[in-house]
């Protein structure tokens, strides 16, 4: 089992959609081009901010779904849909009960209880449509995930905020090495909604333009919507392996990274770890990088601290907003991408970067041979995860 | 799957500040629960749903003379920090339209594990998870898959309270929250084994009518039958043809 796990689990399909496109085609040209995905934000709210939306109309569920309609699962099928074949394949392979669903999700469906809430505001009473369970709840998408994709083995969702989509490659690598599942339908889906936005303004984290991770110039978050699902099997071939993945808290505040960053040191050092490599090994950081003056600042002094000063880092926030409890699953997608095509994606909007971000900032993408990626995502309540992948 | 071994419990619903209490089966006045490994100015801000997860904590790791700045924490919730998540809808039609700051980094789903591990410095593995009516069992399924990697122990906390008005459940269900130390390690004295953790037809949660329908139900059901010294299979719910089951043996210790 050790052996097994050293060597890592194929990841044997990926897909995300977000602001850069509705299908990974579209947001690895956006991601290539360095063209952002924010925009001015589409709710209603009472202040400015540039958002990452989705760019299209989202498709229905399919009638017999439809108890569970909430834009949350809208999001969920759209990307599932690009990866129905695999998942129609590794559900044969395995059977049905050994393939598990462990899902990331930061606030669920909470945009359908916030409509909700204004009309039993304006009418007095819940509207007939609504349903707490199958549209709000965390786990609202666990029966509608079970029933497109064929798998019925354990399902939940890892909640943790931030990191609750970088967490969900740790719990199903591990439920692959205790022999409870052979395949994990993995992934995270997050929408824009009032109580994150309203949230983070309320915490002065908001930047009014789209955010700019690392640089001099950055004052805050821009937030994004959107989902990624990837296959992890315990046997195949794939286009990257999971290679390990470190899970750690600060024990220091609720809302404030660890000053030095430890909490972020702890879960990249157990990633590596996990796959038996040292920090120079690695090729390329997807930072967490939210754009917030402190958050910055303390991540690139504990990715210095691991890797050193010359692996490139970038954040992809500046493209796709920060997706919440998407972000890490999301980021794992686009680390996948890297790997797989070769290149570095510039750190949009990092120019000119801060003199006390002493890591090796992307200023422009290129290409470039790149065989291990570490993805970071840290989140309330010092809730930290690092994923390790790596080439074939 | 791993063989669970089980070595302490923790439980609070009002009128049972205690997993001992709970076992004499002797209702107390409800009081607040004892959250004493909170440190003042943490357990000042702390939720109630928070205290009952520190306070179910504390009672199962000190049962089992465990240090909880070390045990890897899995939180199971349904609803989770609801009565702020609430709280924060009202407020967006109020004033600024803009919550409490200290209310919206708190609502987070891993906030009560968070106070853990700020009040203990624990700087290890933490989780939150939700899985609805499957959530005791998705908990554990967590917990035996950390001890398989890793070895050691874990601390599995369940907790849930009723969501506030106008997000009310029929039928209504208390406050409850539950706690289990476990380890791998066959050489403890244990309170019990759970030997298996399998989905079949078994009914629902063997649970006093006014848990029936809380979400942690089946964890109450598993705690009971520890209590009791049962063998055999501990149905965790749901209720129906696709139910979660854990086959558990009596320990070495009552």
């Amino acid at each position: 089992m050790q052996e097994a796990r050293r060597a890592g689990y194929p990841i044997t399909a990926f897909a995300a959609a977000n602001g850069l496109g509705t299908d990974t085609g579209r947001v690895l040209e956006a991601l290539r081009a360095g063209r952002s995905g924010l925009a001015p934000c589409p709710l209603e709210i009472p202040f400015e901010t540039a958002c990452g939306a989705l760019p299209a109309e989202l498709p229905p569920l399919p009638p017999s779904l439809r108890e569970h309609e909430s834009r949350l699962s809208r999001i969920a099928l759209l990307v599932l849909e690009e990866l129905s074949r695999e998942i129609s394949r590794a559900v044969g392979r395995w059977g049905r009960d050994r393939v598990a669903i462990v899902l990331g999700t930061s606030t669920g469906g909470i945009l359908e209880s916030e409509r909700a809430f204004a009309e039993f505001l304006r009418a007095g009473r819940m509207p007939e449509w609504f349903d707490f369970e199958r549209q709000h709840s965390l786990h609202a998408l666990l029966p509608v995930l079970r029933t497109v994709s064929g798998a019925d083995g354990p399902a939940y969702v890892v909640s943790t905020a931030c990191s609750s989509s970088g967490k969900v490659f740790g719990s199903a690598a591990r439920l692959l090495s205790a022999g409870l599942a052979d395949a994990v339908l993995l992934g995270g889906v997050d929408t824009l909604c009032q109580t994150t936005l309203r949230g983070f303004a309320s915490l002065k984290a908001l930047s009014r333009t789209p955010c700019r991770p690392f640089s001099a110039g950055r004052d805050g978050i821009s937030i994004g919507e959107g989902g990624a699902f990837a296959l992890l099997e315990s046997e195949g071939e794939g286009p990257v392996r999971l290679l390990g993945v470190g899970e750690s808290c600060d024990a220091f505040h609720m809302s404030h990274p660890h000053p030095e960053g430890l909490g972020a040191r702890l879960a990249m050092e157990a990633a590596l770890a996990q796959a038996g490599l040292c920090g120079p090994e690695v090729d390329h950081v997807n930072a967490h990088g939210t754009g917030t003056p402190a958050n910055d600042v303390v991540e690139a002094r504990a990715i210095e601290a691991v890797v050193g000063g010359t692996v490139p880092v970038a954040s992809t926030k500046g493209y796709t907003g920060h997706l919440l409890g998407a972000a890490g699953a999301t980021e794992a997608v686009l680390a996948a991408l890297s790997i797989v095509h070769g290149f570095v994606p510039e750190s949009l909007g990092a120019e000119p970067v801060d003199p006390e971000v002493r890591i090796a900032v992307c200023r422009r993408a290129e290409p470039r041979r790149v065989r291990t990626v570490l993805s970071n995502s840290f989140a309330f309540g010092g809730n930290n995860a690092a994923v390790l992948l790596g080439a074939p | 799957m791993i063989e669970l071994h089980l070595h302490g419990l923790g439980l609070f619903t009002p009128g049972f500040p205690d997993a001992s209490a709970w076992a004499r089966r002797a209702p107390a006045a409800p009081t607040a629960p004892r959250a004493e490994i909170l440190p003042p100015a943490l357990r000042r801000r702390a939720t109630a749903l928070a205290c009952m997860v520190a306070s179910t904590a504390a009672q199962a790791a000190a049962e089992a003379g465990a240090d909880l700045a070390r045990v890897p924490f899995v939180f199971g919730s349904t609803l989770g920090e609801i009565s702020l998540t609430v709280a924060m809808l009202e407020e967006f039609w109020q004033g600024e339209g803009l919550p409490s700051p200290t209310r919206f980094h708190t609502s987070v789903h891993n906030g009560p594990a968070a106070y853990v591990s700020i009040a203990t410095l624990n700087r290890g593995f933490s989780t939150a998870l939700s899985a609805g009516a499957e959530t005791p069992a998705a908990a554990l399924v967590e917990a035996a898959a950390l001890l398989s990697e890793r070895g050691g122990e874990v601390l599995v906390a369940l907790a849930d309270e009723p969501p506030p008005s106008p997000f009310e459940k029929e039928p209504p269900f208390p406050p409850l929250a539950l706690s289990f130390l476990l380890s791998a390690d066959a050489q403890r004295p244990r309170r019990a084994s759970l030997r298996a953790l399998r989905r079949e037809s078994a009914g629902p949660p063997r649970v006093p009518a006014p848990f029936a329908a809380h979400p942690a139900a089946g964890a109450l059901a598993l705690l009971q039958a520890v209590e009791e010294g049962a063998k055999g299979p501990v149905p965790l719910g749901p209720d129906g043809p696709r139910g979660w089951v854990a086959e558990i043996l009596p320990g070495s210790r009552p």
